[in-house]
């Protein structure tokens, strides 16, 4: 890291040990931002993360995201439900309190299918949403760190962490400007 | 990496930047509303305080101030219900199994269906609490431990069935929209100049940043929802036609009714769609995101789906003459003969007969003829469950109790004030909401090298015609 840049950041605000230094390319385009990301990260930069208006197909596999488990707890979370509306409904119509409607058999699992099936995916779908929000913390009213105003309208933005992995931000800029960023910008960002 | 198939035309058209989609598209939420938005919303609040009235009415005297009578217990207010639950289901075919199957063309008009769908839901709800005729003991559906000795509701029931998957679809497809309008709303956020604007629209959109770890995320969240939907879309029309099939009702008793009733659903539903997305293109300038293409596509399944309730129609008779057994054959021949022969023969012209003028491909692409022809597939469905349910009671077993009905002007009042409820609602949700998904349509536009759409008309051409686009 340069000095130069180094005391110009310090003037402005304490820069802590812990704090990131971000270095970011602004792209306009998605097909340029997967480009420089992959060229990035096979020139041992480290890849902070990548914001985009819209999901830009394959990105996560290159940044080397591990797919999520969102779905294994989906699926856990759609058994629990089928299990907790059978149980109840066992529970409810056989050994609590039996009604003789018409001679029927109280104990009748196919015509508990539809409920059983109906909680799964309430649960699935409840369950699973919840578990999204958590974790990327995301909940109502929080506030936005976003990196560009208009990173949630035209503009993609590489953010390279440059304490982590390469820090040659000489070699970094002319990389990201090769690439067709129209712009290069810093940024600290309080961990 | 990916396979470009060169079937379709350009899904958004006029040379569209990004930009131009983010200011198109959240141009109603960002002016004062036009005249045309302020003439129909208060034609619609006309109507929801009607609707408002009429159920108050009906709530204050009870079901008395219906024209139903010993014979025939359930008419417009269960026809009321399937009608509003069937139009839902298009909603939800749109964003869920359409994005299964990889159809792009869904992404302009998905937003405003499942819009619809919620609003439909809504409608239909409203009429199973006023058809209970003591609509604060509406709870007692739900199994709950109560003050009767432990007495449970019986899960052999398909109306408590109805209850579970109505709760369950209006709660699922109101979760998906709303994941679905996360980004969109931050788009709005971002683009805010008013307080208000910042601070709600900041309020909901959770603190989206649009980080590339989100979007990973939430990818596989739509995926999974629309995977799960889909099954749940099917089951719900099911469990309303259980409603009637697991009866003992000649004309209802038939194991059709679940296939039968989710196709008449989707019908219905892209009817309605079309009602709507028609006059929305026209009066909010979204022609280039709501292609003839798009209205192509929608006309196709109007088409098909037409033509599967007509084969179920055909089916019904043919299996009930089949049968032998005469109650089902005096019901089916008294439909289509009987004094209700009218509902009948206009329930088989508007859905069996009248979209297959779909085959001609100027009768899809032309607006103001598929608006006509919208109309025509809404009544068509609405009289199908008014057959179905009416015609099937009316005549009893039992002669002495046969009888007409007729709606009273409360039961009238309260199906046009319910249009006035969904309308109302529609109309605060395209000012107030961006009405297309406008994170997707970006994601579709694939502008390759250049940043703008035009300057590489000849590469775009090729491109921008997949049906099948993006390595998914």
């Amino acid at each position: 890291m340069s000095t130069n840049i180094r005391t110009k950041l310090l003037r402005k605000e304490p820069f802590m040990e812990t704090d990131k230094l971000l270095i970011l390319g602004v792209y306009d385009n998605p097909d340029k931002t997967y480009a420089v990301t992959k060229k990035l990260i096979a020139g041992g930069y480290k890849v902070y993360d990548v914001y985009s208006p819209f999901a830009i197909h394959g990105i996560d596999r290159v940044m080397g995201i591990k797919r999520t488990r969102l779905s294994v707890a989906a699926f856990g979370f759609g058994l629990t439900g089928i299990a907790s509306a059978l149980t109840f409904m066992i529970y409810a119509s056989y050994f609590d309190w039996q009604v003789n409607v018409g001679g029927k058999p109280s104990l009748h699992i196919p015509t508990y299918i539809p409920i059983t099936f109906e909680l799964g995916i309430l649960f699935t779908a409840l369950g699973m949403v919840a578990c999204f929000f958590i974790v990327n913390r995301m909940f109502w009213g929080k506030n936005a760190d976003i990196m560009d105003l208009r990173v949630t309208d035209d503009l993609f933005v590489v953010a390279v962490d440059v304490k982590k992995g390469k820090g040659d931000q000489r070699a970094l800029n002319q990389l990201l400007i090769d690439n067709g960023a129209i712009e290069v910008r810093e940024r600290i960002k309080e961990v | 990496m990916s396979y470009e198939s060169p079937i379709r035309d350009q899904l958004v058209t006029g040379g569209k930047t990004y930009r131009d989609v983010s200011s198109d598209i959240t141009r109603p939420l960002e002016n004062a509303p036009s005249k045309g938005w302020w003439f129909g919303f208060s034609i619609s609040s006309v109507c929801l305080a009607l609707w408002i009235a009429t159920t108050a009415y009906t709530m204050i005297v009870g079901i008395g101030a219906w024209g139903l009578n010993k014979t025939v217990g359930w008419a417009f207010d269960i026809t009321n219900f399937v009608f509003w639950v069937g139009i839902g289901h298009a909603g939800t075919l749109i964003s869920a199994v359409l994005l299964l199957f990889r159809q792009k063309w869904r992404m302009s008009i998905n937003r405003s269906a499942e819009a619809m769908t919620i609003f439909a839901v809504i409608c239909a709800a409203s009429f199973i609490l006023s058809h209970m005729g003591r609509p604060w003991v509406a709870y007692w559906p739900i199994p709950l431990p109560n003050a009767f000795g432990t007495l449970w509701v019986n899960f052999n029931s398909p109306l408590v069935w109805d209850v579970f998957a109505i709760s369950t679809y209006f709660t699922v497809s109101l979760v998906f929209w709303y994941c679905g309008l996360i980004p969109d709303i931050a788009t709005v956020r971002d683009r805010a100049t008013t307080k208000s604007r910042k601070f709600w629209y900041g309020f909901f959109s959770m603190g989206w940043t649009g980080s590339a770890r989100t979007w990973h995320r939430y990818e596989i969240i739509s995926l999974i929802l629309a995977g799960i939907s889909t099954p749940l879309v099917l089951s719900v029309h099911s469990i309303v036609s259980m409603d009637f099939a697991t009866s003992l009702v000649p004309g209802w008793h038939t194991t059709i009714f679940p296939p039968y009733f989710v196709a008449g659903a989707i019908f219905s539903g892209f009817g309605m769609v079309l009602t709507l997305l028609v006059v929305a293109r026209e009066v909010m300038g979204y022609k280039n995101y709501i292609t003839t293409e798009h209205l192509d596509a929608m006309a196709k399944i109007v088409m098909v789906t037409g033509t599967m309730v007509g084969l179920a129609y055909i089916t019904e008779f043919f299996v009930a003459a089949y049968s032998g057994v005469e109650y089902e054959q005096y019901a089916f021949f008294n439909r289509a003969f009987g004094p209700y022969w009218w509902a009948y023969w206009t329930m088989m012209s508007c859905n069996l007969l009248a979209p297959q003028v779909f085959w001609s491909r100027w009768a899809r692409t032309t607006p103001w003829f598929l608006f006509l022809m919208s109309i025509i597939v809404n009544i068509g469905m609405w009289f199908e469950r008014f057959v179905i349910i009416v015609t099937s009671l009316h005549r009893d077993f039992l002669p002495s109790s046969w009888v007409m009905y007729t709606p009273t002007i409360i039961e009238i009042s309260i199906l046009i004030g319910s249009f006035g409820l969904f309308f109302f609602l529609f109309f605060l949700f395209i000012k107030f909401l961006p009405s297309i998904n406008m994170a997707e349509i970006k994601g579709i536009m694939n502008m390759h090298e250049g940043g703008q759409a035009h300057e590489h008309e000849h590469t775009h051409e090729i491109i921008e015609k997949g049906a099948i686009h993006g390595n998914g």
